[in-house]
Order: C-alpha cells, then sequence, then structure tokens
C-alpha cells in the first residue's frame, strides 16, 4: 500500500470513511435513501463502517436486520421495487450466499421478467478477501459468482475515492449493484474528493503506464501490483498496470489497448484461480483482435485450488502477494513463459 | 455439405409434430431465417425457420405429416454446391476437393501475383476466412476460402504470377481423405506460366514446411503473414524455442543486411512489410538503397485502408521507406468509437508518436480526411516532420459531397457501392463492376461499416466538415505540397485557394479526388521531387 501516497496537501479519507460519507450525503439528498443489515445500527457494524449514522439518521433509516440474510435481503429487494434506495450490508460477503435466491433470482431477473415495468434499484456492500485471520468461511473473494449473472452489475473499489464514487453511481443506477469492499482496505488512507460525484461503472483506469507487460488487478491485487510495478521498474522492466474496478460489465476496450501496446498480459485477483475472473479476461482477450498482438501465453495468479486457510503463514501464501506477482511478472517480461 | 432441415421440439413433451405447409417450394432458393414451414402440436402451431441460405432439396415430408422430432425433413444446399440427382440423403462418402482458383478482382486483370499464403498445406480452412492474397496493378486484397477443409496441393507461392482462374490449391472437406492431386480440368484459360509451373507432385512433403508444427506465438505469426517470411525460416529463440515477435523481426532485418540477392527488382510489393503492435495497425516496409532513412508516413483518407496505396507504393519504388497507419475503424484497425475530429487527430498523434519512434522526422504524406490528420499533425509536432503531401485534404472548407459520403458508408453490395466509388474519379470509367466488388469484399465486415457510419456522423456532421484547419495551414513551416485533381467532385479544389501559407499547389488536369489511384505515377513524381527537395532544405 505504499505505491499510492495520499496526495500531499489534499482532504484524505479512509476507505471506510470515505463509504460512509458516500452513505450520509446521499441519505441527506434523498429520504429514499435507507440503510440495512445485521449490526449496522447502535453496534456501527462489523467492520464500523455505519459507525454513528444510526445516531445521525435514526434507526428508520438505519435498520439493523435479523440474523436472516435471506430475509434480510428479500426485505431491502421488496423496499427497493417499491421505490426506496435500500443500501444492504452482508456483514461477510460469504454471507450473501444465504440469499442467493435474492439477489440472483429476484433482484438480478426482476426488471427483465416484469418487461422493463419495474426494476430493482438496491446496492448490496459485501466486506470480502483474506487476510484477517478469520478462516474458509469468512475469507473468500466470490465476486467473480456474480459477473456470471446478466442483469447485475459487480463492482471492486480499490482506493478512498472510487469507494466513494462507486457508491454514489450504484445509488444513481437504476438496477442492483454489489460493491466488493476489501476488508484489508477500509483503514487505507487517500485523496477523497469533497462533494458529490460518481465513478464510471464499467470503466477500468491505468493506473501505472508501461510497455514490457500488462497486470490487470482490481482491489487490494491492485495496490499489490503496483508495489510489485516498482519494484521492476527498478529492474528496468516496466509493467502497465490496470484497475479492473469493474467485473461486471468488464471494461473490455482499456484492457484490449493495452495489450496491444505491451503484447503481455497477466491478471491478478484474489479468488480461486480456476474458472475466476482471470478466465473470462484471457478469453476475451484471446477471442479479441488484439490476439493478434500477443508474444507469450497469458498468466493467471489467482488463489489456490483450496479454502481460504486458517493458519496466517498459509493464508498469505494461498493468494497472489507482492513478491509472487513480482517473480510471475518478471519472468512473462524476460520471456521465461 | 448440405444443411440438414429437421423438425424442431417446439414444445415440452412433444415426440411428433404435423408438418401443416411448407412456405417453399423443392428448389426454391431460401434465407436463412425465413419461414420455412409451419408445424402443429398438440398445444401450438409455429413457424420453422430456415436454417442456412441456399437451395431447398430432399424434401421428404409433406403437409400433414406426422413426424418424429428430430428428423430430416429438407436439405439445404448452399448456392455454390452441387446438388446430388440421386440418393440427396447419401453422404458423398468420397467427395472430390474443391478447387481454390485465383479470382477476378480488377478490371482488365489476366493475371494476378499471390502475394502470400494465410493458411498453410495440410491445415484447416474454414469457409469465408482469409485464405491468400493476391495482387494485381491496382489492388491488393484477400481471397476467402470457398469451403471448409484441409488445404492441399498448394501449386503457387508468394510472389507467383498466376493466370485468372488458375487453380492454386485444393480443399478436401474435412473427414475425407486427402488422396492424389486432381488432375485440373481442361481449362482454355489456364495458360502455363513460367512461375506457376511447379512440379505437380505427389510427395506429401511440399517445398516450404508448413507451419502447424511450429511454436510460434500469435504476434509473431501476424508479423511473419504481414512480410511475408516463412516461419519455418526464423530461429526462435523463446522458451521452447517458441517464435516471438523480435525472432521475426531480427530475421528481417538480416535479410535486409544481403538485399540484392533475396530481393530482385520486381519484388512484390508486400514483400518487407511487417506490423507493429500499438494502438492502432501499424504496417512498415524497410527502403532499400540510398536515401531511405528518413520513412513516409502514409495516412489514407475515410472508408479507405492501408491497401489502398498499393498503386502509390508501386510507383514510388523500393526505395523509400514506409510506414502505413490505418484509421480507427478501418483496415486492420480496432472498430474504436470517436467523438470528433479533435477526438481523432488526437488518436492519431498518438499513434504516430508510437510507430516513428524509432525515428527524428519523418516525411507526412495524407489523402482527404487523411490529410487533415496529417496537417494536424505536423500543426502538434513541428519538429518531427520533415515534409508535408496533403492529397485532396479535408479540413480547408466546409463543403463536401455528403451524398457519396452517404452512400459508400451505407452501401451494404457492390451494386449499391459502385455509383458512388464512380464519383471519386474524374469519370466514371475509372471504376469498374470487378473494383467495385473487389472494394466491397474489403468492406463486407459490419462492425467495420458500423464504426464508419458513425464516424461520418461525427467527423461530417450534417455532410459539412465542421473542422477548419486553415489556421493550422498558415502556421507550417515545413515545405509542403498539395496534389489536387481538377476535377475532384468530393471535395473542392477551391478549398486550396482559401487557404494562405506557403505551400506548393499542384493541380492535376483528369484526375479526380484519388490522383493516387488514377494517376500513381505522376503522384509519385511529384512526391519523389518535393521529398528530394525537403531533404535538401
Amino acid at each position: 500500500m505504499t505505491a499510492m501516497p495520499p496526495d500531499a496537501g489534499l482532504r484524505t479519507l479512509s476507505y471506510a470513511e470515505a463509504i460512509r460519507e458516500a452513505m450520509a450525503m446521499a441519505m441527506e439528498a434523498d429520504p429514499t435513501v435507507i440503510l440495512m443489515g445485521e449490526d449496522i445500527g447502535v453496534y456501527g457494524g462489523a467492520f464500523q463502517v455505519t459507525l454513528d449514522l444510526v445516531d445521525r439518521f435514526g434507526p428508520d433509516r438505519v435498520m439493523d436486520t435479523p440474523i436472516s440474510e435471506l430475509g434480510g435481503a428479500g426485505v431491502a429487494v421488496g423496499a427497493a421495487l417499491t421505490g426506496l434506495k435500500p443500501i444492504f450490508e452482508f456483514q461477510f460477503s460469504d454471507f450473501a450466499m444465504l440469499a442467493m435466491e435474492q439477489i440472483v433470482n429476484q433482484a438480478a431477473k426482476l426488471r427483465y421478467m416484469l418487461g422493463g415495468e419495474a426494476s430493482v434499484p438496491v446496492v448490496f456492500r459485501l466486506p470480502s478477501g483474506s487476510g484477517t485471520g478469520a478462516a474458509a468461511q469468512h475469507s473468500q473473494s466470490i465476486e467473480a459468482w456474480f459477473g456470471h449473472v446478466p442483469g447485475l452489475k459487480v463492482l471492486q473499489p480499490s482506493t478512498p475515492e472510487d469507494a466513494k464514487g462507486m457508491l454514489l453511481a450504484a445509488l444513481a443506477d437504476p438496477d442492483p449493484v454489489m460493491i466488493f469492499e476489501h476488508k484489508l482496505l477500509y483503514k487505507m488512507k487517500g485523496h477523497v474528493p469533497e462533494g458529490h460525484y460518481t465513478t464510471p461503472i464499467g470503466k477500468a483506469l491505468v493506473r501505472r503506464s508501461g510497455n514490457a507487460l500488462t497486470i490487470v488487478a482490481g482491489s487490494i491485487m491492485l495496490h499489490r501490483a503496483l508495489e510489485a510495478a516498482e519494484r521492476l521498474a527498478q529492474q528496468g522492466i516496466q509493467a502497465e498496470v490496470i484497475d479492473l474496478r469493474s467485473i461486471r460489465p468488464i471494461d473490455h476496450e482499456t484492457i484490449l489497448a493495452s495489450v496491444r501496446k505491451t503484447g503481455r498480459l497477466m491478471i491478478v485477483y484474489e479468488g480461486v484461480k480456476a474458472f475466476g475472473v482471470g478466465a473470462e479476461i484471457s478469453a476475451m482477450v484471446a477471442e479479441s483482435d488484439a490476439f493478434d498482438y500477443l508474444d507469450a501465453p497469458i498468466l493467471r495468479l489467482g488463489a489456490a485450488d483450496a479454502p481460504v486457510p486458517y493458519n496466517p503463514d498459509l493464508e498469505r501464501a494461498s493468494v497472489p502477494q507482492v513478491d509472487s506477482i513480482e517473480a510471475a511478472a518478471r519472468r512473462l517480461a524476460r520471456r521465461e513463459v | 455439405m448440405p444443411v440438414e432441415v429437421i423438425l424442431p421440439k417446439v414444445d415440452m413433451d412433444m415426440s411428433h409434430g404435423t408438418l401443416a405447409v411448407w412456405h417453399f417450394a423443392p428448389g426454391d432458393l431460401v434465407e436463412k431465417g425465413s419461414p420455412l414451414f409451419d408445424i402443429e402440436t398438440d398445444k401450438a402451431a409455429m413457424e420453422v425457420e430456415a436454417p442456412a441460405s441456399g437451395s431447398l432439396q430432399a424434401v421428404t415430408a409433406q403437409p400433414g405429416d406426422k413426424i418424429a422430432v428430430g428428423t430430416v425433413v429438407a436439405l439445404i444446399y448452399a448456392e455454390s454446391e452441387a446438388v446430388p440427382n440421386s440418393a440427396p440423403m447419401a453422404e458423398p462418402s468420397t467427395a472430390a476437393p474443391i478447387e481454390v482458383i485465383l479470382p477476378k478482382v480488377d478490371m482488365d486483370m489476366s493475371h494476378g501475383i499471390l502475394a502470400v499464403w494465410h493458411v498453410g498445406e495440410g491445415e484447416t480452412v474454414t469457409k469465408g476466412t482469409p485464405l491468400f492474397d493476391i495482387e494485381t496493378d491496382k489492388a491488393a486484397m484477400e481471397v476467402e476460402a470457398p469451403a471448409t477443409g484441409i488445404l492441399a496441393h498448394l501449386s503457387a507461392q508468394p510472389g507467383d504470377k498466376v493466370p485468372v482462374g488458375g487453380i492454386v490449391a485444393y480443399i478436401y472437406p474435412t473427414g475425407t481423405p486427402i488422396g492424389p492431386r486432381p488432375n485440373a480440368p481442361a481449362d482454355p484459360a489456364k495458360a502455363p506460366s513460367p512461375a506457376a509451373a511447379i512440379p505437380a507432385s505427389t510427395d506429401p512433403a511440399p517445398s516450404a514446411q508448413p507451419t502447424t508444427g511450429l511454436r510460434a506465438t500469435p504476434a509473431a505469426r501476424a508479423a511473419a503473414r504481414q512480410s511475408g517470411v516463412s516461419l519455418a525460416d526464423i530461429p526462435g529463440t523463446g522458451p521452447l524455442g517458441r517464435i516471438q515477435c523480435d525472432d521475426v523481426t531480427a530475421q528481417l532485418a538480416g535479410h535486409k543486411a544481403e538485399p540484392p540477392t533475396h530481393l530482385p527488382a520486381d519484388t512484390p510489393p508486400h514483400q518487407g512489410w511487417s506490423c507493429q503492435p500499438g494502438p492502432l495497425y501499424v504496417s512498415l516496409r524497410k527502403g532499400i538503397g540510398k536515401g531511405t532513412e528518413t520513412p513516409i508516413v502514409l495516412l489514407h483518407g475515410f472508408t479507405a485502408d492501408s491497401q489502398s496505396w498499393a498503386p502509390l507504393e508501386k510507383a514510388l519504388g523500393t526505395a523509400p521507406a514506409l510506414i502505413r497507419i490505418d484509421l480507427p475503424g478501418h483496415g486492420r484497425s480496432p472498430r474504436r468509437a470517436i467523438t470528433g475530429f479533435a477526438d481523432l487527430a488526437r488518436m492519431l498523434v498518438e499513434a504516430f508518436d508510437d510507430a516513428t519512434r524509432a525515428h527524428d522526422r519523418v516525411h507526412l504524406l495524407g489523402h482527404s480526411l487523411g490529410g487533415a490528420l496529417a496537417l494536424a499533425i505536423a500543426d502538434i509536432r513541428p519538429r518531427r516532420v520533415a515534409s508535408l503531401t496533403l492529397i485532396a485534404p479535408a479540413g480547408l472548407g466546409p463543403e463536401i459531397d455528403a451524398a457519396t459520403l452517404n452512400g459508400i458508408t451505407r452501401a451494404t453490395r457492390s451494386e449499391s457501392l459502385a455509383p458512388w466509388l464512380r464519383r471519386l474519379t474524374a469519370t466514371p470509367e475509372g471504376i469498374s463492376d470487378d473494383y467495385a466488388r473487389a472494394a466491397m469484399k474489403l468492406r463486407a465486415d459490419p462492425d467495420l461499416r458500423a464504426a464508419q457510419l458513425d464516424m461520418a456522423q461525427v467527423v461530417f456532421p450534417d455532410g459539412v466538415q465542421p473542422f477548419d484547419l486553415r489556421p493550422a495551414v498558415a502556421r507550417l513551416d515545413c515545405p509542403t505540397a498539395v496534389i489536387w485533381g481538377k476535377s475532384d467532385h468530393i471535395l473542392p479544389n477551391r478549398h486550396a485557394l482559401s487557404a494562405t501559407g506557403d505551400f506548393a499547389l499542384h493541380l492535376l488536369a483528369g484526375a479526380g479526388h484519388v490522383p493516387q489511384l488514377e494517376c500513381p505515377d505522376r503522384v509519385a513524381r511529384i512526391v519523389l521531387r518535393h521529398l528530394g527537395a525537403a531533404s535538401v532544405t
């Protein structure tokens, strides 16, 4: 996280504060915006993201829901159908599995099944990722699952600025949006503009320019990739690093333009390597006109094919880290792959 | 292979359906997607669409027949396929190979030069995909595979001159054994040409090694295809001996070191081209001989592409190094959306920087919209441009022939394209039907047409040139020549007179909007003189 120092002289907030600011701004501007989730009221949320919002907006708009994700998500979807804009927090993204029916079969599909007569403007917030020693059932990265569902938008902010901008963009979107927030990023500080702004949904961003290879990464993997790229630069290898930002829809053009430039592609993601975000991007590039620019096989760096281990050393080893990204990128750039 | 028409399952737990009515009679030509017949089940009546386009044959079910789901009720033969007289259901187990001939793509063309094969002997080809490139005096173009199968018996090598209609290879339908080379049917048009006289051998080992077993990256394969070199001759330095893009470039550089033996005077212009990865499709050719250090960057016009420079390239000879850039949405460049001329110019400056990074300065030549872009680049990068040549450039006045613009971008068949192409030249005779067909083939990709339609709407909204580059002309510091046809029907040549600046104006009698196609030799002479003068300054 050293690769992106907070901009000197500009206002900085943490990732969690930026999300809270976005929620508070939206609630002040629009009385139909409400918050729902387990322990988000007096307790302030499992990761203290909602914190004191219940004091500011009252328990009618910052609602603690019972320990039933299916029930809570169902109420949120129903509220969205009837004109409210609920932001529903899953305590851990892993718990979204309990609410699959509401997310996949209801929220994502109702607009289509009702002939466009209704929409479900719900926002799901999902703290995700490994690195907290919370073991297999509280450490997964399942964003790719939802990339497979038409009707959903799936976002992954990597900076405080984007965390705020994406939440505001999600609220402005008429359809269900899932935002996967990384638990290790909640305390990360960075510049956050004041006032209302939105981060475009479906637009990736070149965070670092280079010509030796392209690294596509999102969320915490972006920061690890940027740090690896800094080390590579000292070895004379200039990697281009793209912040994926949106998993569904994926920004094909930004990735393809970079591949046309570098001829080498590596995708880094925290989900299990097989059937993941990297598979989709890799196939997309192979099917595109950028195929003819590939000068090496496409590399994917993802999590080990195992549940996230509880042992901290094994946990660290099971997902891409700066060292492993640097090593793989160096092999790719030096034509050893 | 004919396409089978089956009775589909249109209802849950349906095992049979009743054929209600045929919308076509046997022998009729049907279009894919058009209603072919109606079926009735216990629950529903519905239309069934034709699964392919072609001739409806071997109809085995009549209205009123109750038929099991999945039964073949007819066959559809593609128009090019021969319909067998009897036993239509019999599989052609010993299918004869399909001839691949050199087509006529240009008017009064009797021979063509096979420039490069995209597929090697023994490789699988898919109908409609590029099979080989041919060059004529006027055009270079891709020829598509006439059928799907295995390519065999290549009888022409890159560089060979082949008569129109001459057989250059055979395609065996997938699954059929490859037999000895069939005897070509007696064809009076097929005069044995010395270059094509390759002994018809049954020896399976071809003279050029097939590229199937080689390890090469997609970028290396693309570079080899572009430059006409065989991958078999290139040593791979990557892992497992894989050939990478650099290996192809090194090989080309090596060839250049010993030019006369490998590059005879009449080297087809296709030889020596290589591609360079970048935001837009860029193809480069090294120059031969003296005075080749400063390359000419070529920017084609709206709806054209890099291949349209072929006649001028030939007239310019092999001395100048050339760098061609395909505009976005044109040729092999990505179909990128743009928001207007300024956006397009920004994209081109980026591609220009990328394509010319090996050179301090380059000569810049553009035609029509490419001329406006060349002007914009020269304005933004004055120190990088040694000289500027503009052929009928856009951007010097508001008028443009909107009808032609519209007609060319919208045309989906050569018949509707030809009348508009004929407005490009001084007189309609300049464009033949064959030329129009060849041009339409290069515009066959619907994505390309859609991208150009979108571009026309933002670059020339309401049939007007909203961007005025006359101030840029006034600022020009490099030697500049403007070449314009006296009979240009698209952009009026009086635009050149309304601009003020230090440039030479060449007005060509008998030329229209495309002098580089109509009189390439005259244009080349002007360009070479201009470049010579520019190098002295």
